[in-house]
């Protein structure tokens, strides 16, 4: 693992790895690196991290919806030059030192699959099913790619930025309005009641 | 007849079943109300006489869609959010979250604070153990154990309520420290601006306890007979199945692998001058998972008595902007919880709160190894085995 002086730093494990499987680029900003592959070298990438750079342990794979409108929460950064893509992540360890990669791949919105990781790591199973039924990602080649947590009938995929989350919209977010003024004590008149005519209306909170 | 569906369905017919069984394999559902699943799981068993052929897990219950909540909080909020996750170790959850958030932010927490955070997560961690060793046996037929354990976790709950004001949701971690504690204050308007009066005095009182009950869960637990009868050989997990399931904690470490992120992970909290040991088994058994659990809660006491000698003077909370925005980026920060590697993935576009956190919790990659360990055993050695991983349906389901 250490044969180059350069692994030990995560911009050298990550350029090494990068350079090993043929990746599209890779950053390691915030000590995390995310190594970016084409949709064809998935599953080889993966194999290349567990016989080749002793990454096997499986931490987590999950995706990220980039998309340019979302329903609830706030919008992405830089909207106008964003591409709507999935990104599926994957996270691979070793189990017993640091070094650690996260695989990462795009997928168009309106051809979403991806080959399943199940005989590589047997435990992608159970979060390829919860991407597949969180995100709407297929993922080819699994055994058994049915719902996870939702049930049977659900309609839709919750994690998708497209998807409403019921409870905001029926009560928006954020602001005073999380805090409800109670009807007979306005600030108007708690100002004239304490005699302190610098009320003012409340602060705006640091969450509510 | 029965018959599994894809999902795990059962569908009756209606047919007479003592006739049309015969021969067949037999689907048994076990829970989601069972006193051995710990909340609400469901177990969908194909039984071969007593014998389990096939066992499919049904998880979702308690499924509260975290990620997606997650997406509609401050930081700040989020931390109310999270230690809600496993809640049998409230405090734990939120290291890892609010590490990450300052990682992005690039604030370095108050020194004191970090010492306080490594404190109450071993504490955590001292409390979970107790509670596993408490209901482990329990499922294996043993009642007092429970009631032994659950009084001295009692002292410890005490301790973590005094600081934090809370027992099982502490939200006591801001970024760039810790809340400044509850309690202590002379007057109602005045609060306590540190950890309240005689905190240490209670934690070394609370660590006496723990040690003497470990010492009596040796005597009346790890040395039983009946015991050892029920969890040795049971439910091994192999070393190459732990990597590739990604299963972490005490139950990675009772099969040989020596994983403990308070070592890896040396930037999250102050664990570089504590002296402590990483407890590996063996085998990899139930009794393994089980005597992991029992030494790590002496090893954490031991991290215990050191840190509350060497928390550093100074403020509990570092200098940060009034209103939390986290500059773009993404980043995955990983703890040694109770229950294994609890991690988050931020990614952040800039605003007061995320575009998307992912919360890869222990308990989920845990219990996911039940459908393979489980074939060919008999139904009480399923209960053996699922027992001894540790898990809390909150921590599965997220």
């Amino acid at each position: 693992m250490t044969d180059s002086p350069s692994e030990n730093t995560p911009e050298g494990f990550a350029a090494d790895f990068a350079a090993e499987i043929g990746a599209e680029r890779w950053t390691a900003d915030n000590d995390t690196v995310h190594v970016y592959v084409t949709r064809d070298k998935w599953v080889a990438a993966a194999t290349a991290a567990r016989d080749e750079a002793g990454l096997g342990f499986f931490s987590f794979l999950s995706a990220v919806d980039w998309a340019k409108e979302v329903a609830v929460g706030e919008p992405a950064d830089d909207v106008d030059n964003l591409v709507e893509r999935y990104e599926v992540l994957c996270r691979l360890s070793s189990a017993t030192e640091a070094s650690a990669i996260i695989l990462a791949t795009s997928l168009d919105k309106d051809d979403a699959w991806l080959d399943s990781l199940t005989s590589v790591y047997a435990g992608a199973a159970w979060h390829e099913r919860e991407t597949a039924e969180m995100f709407g990602i297929e993922f080819r080649g699994h055994p058994n790619l049915i719902h996870l947590y939702l049930p049977d009938s659900f309609e839709g995929h919750p994690l998708r930025k497209s998807f409403a989350l019921g409870a905001r919209e029926v009560k928006p977010w954020p602001g005073t309005v999380d805090v409800e003024e109670l009807p007979s004590t306005t600030n108007v008149e708690a100002a004239a009641l304490s005699g302190d005519d610098t009320a003012q209306s409340a602060p705006e909170g640091e969450g509510s | 007849m029965t018959q599994l569906d894809g999902r795990g369905i059962v569908e009756v017919s209606d047919g007479g079943v003592s006739v049309e069984l015969k021969g067949e394999t037999m689907t048994l559902n076990i829970g989601p109300q069972h006193p051995s699943t710990h909340g609400v799981l469901r177990l969908v068993a194909e039984v071969d006489g007593e014998r389990i052929a096939k066992l499919e897990p049904a998880i979702g219950y308690m499924h509260r869609g975290k990620e997606k909540l997650a997406e509609v909080r401050t930081y700040a909020q989020i931390t109310a959010l999270i230690n809600r996750i496993d809640w049998v170790s409230g405090f734990a959850n939120e290291v890892a979250f609010i590490r990450a958030v300052e990682q992005l932010m690039g604030v370095e927490p108050a020194p004191r604070a970090q010492m306080i955070r490594l404190i109450l997560t071993e504490l955590t961690r001292i409390s979970n153990h107790l509670v596993f060793a408490s209901s482990y046996p329990l499922e294996l037929g043993a009642f007092t154990p429970l009631m032994w354990a659950f009084r001295e976790r009692e002292h410890i709950m005490d301790v973590i309520e005094s600081a934090t004001g809370g027992r099982f949701h502490p939200n006591f971690n801001r970024v760039g420290g810790v809340k400044p504690a509850a309690g202590g204050g002379k007057t109602q308007k005045k609060v306590s601006l540190d950890l309240p009066a005689g905190f240490y005095a209670a934690v070394e009182n609370a660590m006496d306890r723990a040690e003497l009950a470990c010492d009596e869960l040796d005597d009346l637990v790890t040395g039983n007979e009946m015991i050892q009868m029920r969890a040795k050989g049971v439910g091994i997990i192999s070393y190459d199945d732990v990597i590739a399931y990604g299963i972490s904690g005490p139950n990675a470490r009772a099969s040989g692998v020596p994983t403990d992120l308070r070592k890896l992970e040396t930037g999250l909290l102050p664990y570089e001058g504590i002296d402590f040991d990483v407890i590996t088994r063996e085998n990899g058994d139930a009794f393994d998972r089980y005597l992991v659990r029992i030494l790590e809660i002496r090893e954490s006491i031991k991290i215990v008595r050191q840190a509350i000698g060497s928390v550093p003077d100074g403020p509990l909370q570092a200098k940060v902007p009034r209103v939390l925005k986290v500059p773009p980026g993404s980043i995955y920060v990983r703890a040694e919880n109770p229950k294994g590697e609890m991690g988050y993935y931020i990614v952040s576009q800039g605003g007061r709160i995320p575009y998307r956190v992912k919360i890869r919790s222990a308990s989920f990659s845990n219990i996911s190894i039940l459908s393979k360990v489980a074939v060919g055993q008999l139904i009480p050695d399923l209960v053996a085995t699922m027992g001894s991983l540790d898990f809390v349906l909150g921590d599965v389901d997220r």
